[in-house]
């Protein structure tokens, strides 16, 4: 996926401004910054949920809004943060939405294998006939991720997945995602607020400020004293632990 | 409880809900109709068939209209009605009889006239709602009120041109607008039945995507629907099913409340076919029980949408303050 000159404006405020990357395959790559920074919206438009104003996003050769809605469902799937959904569905019927781009509500053999798959991929099994309103919020969130892992895109693409979960939820949430790319070989795109989860478990960081791209890179290169500083006006210490950079703020 | 269990129990709850709606079509039809007395016999039944007709039409028409528009508004407790759907149309039916008066051909033959007032509700109402969607980003609240302040403004324009109406332009015009159960517009069922038949053909594939819907706008377009238009189409679709509902027996509130809810609450499942079915079903259960105790018990004095509001009322508190955990 390349991301060429991107701009988008509400009103007279422009809050992305000619933003320009390119996501490396197979990685997981965390876009983080500070509120207001323009990371979401960026996200909203990578994943045509936001239509942007300029600018180009090529997604395998050909640009977004030229993919077809259905056949980009099949390569890209997005999870955004507010998933209340207002009716009674059972985890497994949630599962099994994720197989609608292939086959729409009627599923097939190969499907409900799918559907299986992604339910004992995210530990479910016993959850599955449960329904999701009933849920805790963490178990609620992996019924989700199950959801997009049998909707078996190449891009992974979560919105603040970590966001209204306690440390156990978000950390196992952080581990999955990191799973989906070593176990699974996808592409991985998070938008993240903690700055640690982004430099333990991805492999690229996208820094955002003030609606333009403020350092794009590796782990080591991005999560340094002087960047993190610059971006967020705190300051920071950098430690390592397990090899990986890990800041402490305050 | 597993999906196999579910979807035969919810088909074993409409097949009994079919059966009791046939039970009620044969005792609201045979009812006092005196059937020793052939002559007798044929003239009632020439009354009652027609408001049968009608109130499964409306019926049909409520239910499909209401869930499909819960689903695009993702909440339980809108309704098109609430929105002043209703008062568009009776807005746009008082306007066009303004313009033309009660002796234009196109005011005299009420399936023509009908002709006109869908296709000017099909236009209008699409365009307000829709725009309304879009400016607001879909925020129900924004919605609902816009939609309440709208509902009295067509209220009062409208009152306005009855005000300088010729009399009897107007007295012709309420025949024709405030249909009822006892005045109900018998003459269009046969277009109305063929304009709902057309309208689920030509939205057969937008009407397979509202379980998809249901999941929200974001969702929707993760698993590929193009959600913008399918919206739109949907939009028109709930539109029409409006009119035609009012055209038929009128505006009655509060029933695609209860019955949406009811269904909900019965079915317990997210799949549209069963519970647009079953909200239908239950709409023509409490309409024809509703006109059979109006009729046999209360001697028409009291009509069946006073009922229908009182406890559509009573049941809209209920949902709002003891169900809120649900919403």
């Amino acid at each position: 996926m390349n991301v060429v000159d991107l701009i988008k404006s509400y009103g007279s405020k422009t809050v992305v401004k000619e933003v320009s990357f390119t996501v490396p395959k197979g990685k997981v790559l965390s876009l983080i910054g500070p509120n207001g920074a323009g990371k979401s919206t960026v996200m909203g438009m990578i994943s045509r949920l936001i239509a942007r104003d300029a600018g180009v996003i090529d997604f395998e050769g050909q640009d977004l809004t030229k993919w077809k809605s259905k056949e980009l469902a099949k390569h890209l799937a997005i999870l955004t943060q507010h998933n209340n959904v207002q009716m009674k569905l059972t985890v497994r019927e949630l599962v099994a939405f994720g197989r609608f781009p292939y086959s729409g509500s009627r599923l097939t053999p190969e499907d409900n294998e799918m559907v299986d798959k992604a339910i004992a991929y995210m530990e479910l099994q016993e959850y599955q006939d449960q329904y999701i309103d009933e849920l805790s919020g963490g178990q609620r969130q992996r019924a989700y991720i199950a959801m997009v892992i049998a909707q078996d895109t190449e891009y992974v693409l979560l919105d603040e997945p970590t966001n209204n979960l306690d440390i156990y939820h978000a950390t196992n949430l952080m581990r999955i995602a990191r799973r989906l790319c070593d176990e699974l070989g996808k592409t991985v795109i998070l938008v993240l607020h903690e700055i640690n989860y982004a430099a333990f478990y991805s492999d690229y960081i996208c820094a955002f400020k003030n609606g333009r791209i403020a350092k794009f890179g590796p782990v080591e290169e991005v999560i340094t004293k002087e960047t993190l500083s610059e971006i967020y006006k705190v300051d920071f210490e950098i430690m390592n632990i397990g090899g990986k950079p890990l800041t402490i703020y305050y | 409880m597993n999906r196999a269990k579910m979807h035969r129990r919810n088909v074993t709850r409409l097949a009994l809900l079919a059966v009791m709606v046939l039970v009620a079509v044969v005792f609201y039809l045979l009812v006092n109709s005196h059937p020793e007395k052939p002559k007798l016999f044929q003239y009632i039944l020439s009354l009652r068939l027609p408001t049968l007709l009608c109130m499964i039409i409306a019926c049909i028409s409520i239910g499909a209209a209401t869930l499909i528009f819960q689903s695009i508004v993702n909440n339980r407790i809108v309704t098109p009605a609430l929105l002043g759907m209703n008062s568009i149309y009776s807005f746009l039916h008082t306007a066009a009889v303004f313009v033309l008066g009660t002796g234009s051909t196109l005011f005299l033959n009420a399936n023509l006239a009908f002709a006109v007032d869908l296709l000017t509700m099909g236009v209008v109402g699409t365009l307000i709602y829709w725009y309304l969607f879009k400016k607001t980003g879909h925020n129900v609240l924004y919605i609902m009120l816009i939609g309440t302040v709208l509902s009295s403004l067509f209220g009062s324009v409208q009152s306005a041109m009855i005000r300088v109406m010729d009399p009897n332009e107007y007295d012709a015009l309420l025949g024709s607008l405030v249909a009822d159960f006892n005045n109900i517009n018998g003459e269009i069922i046969l277009f109305a039945t063929i304009m709902l038949l057309v309208l689920a053909f030509v939205l057969r594939r937008e009407l397979g995507l509202l379980d998809v819907i249901t999941m929200g706008r974001n969702q929707a377009i993760n698993l590929g629907v193009d959600y913008d238009n399918v919206i739109r189409k949907l939009l028109f679709g709930v539109v029409l099913c409006m009119a035609v509902a009012t055209a038929t027996i009128g505006p009655v509130s509060f029933l695609g409340l209860i019955v949406a809810n009811m269904s909900r609450q019965i079915f317990k499942t997210y799949k549209h076919s069963h519970l647009m079915v079953g909200a239908s079903l239950m709409g023509m259960l409490a309409l024809i029980g509703g006109q059979m105790i109006s009729q046999h018990l209360f001697h028409f004095t009291v009509p069946v949408s006073t009922f229908v509001t009182i406890a559509g009322g009573i049941y809209f508190l209920y949902l709002l303050l003891f169900k809120k955990g649900a919403y």
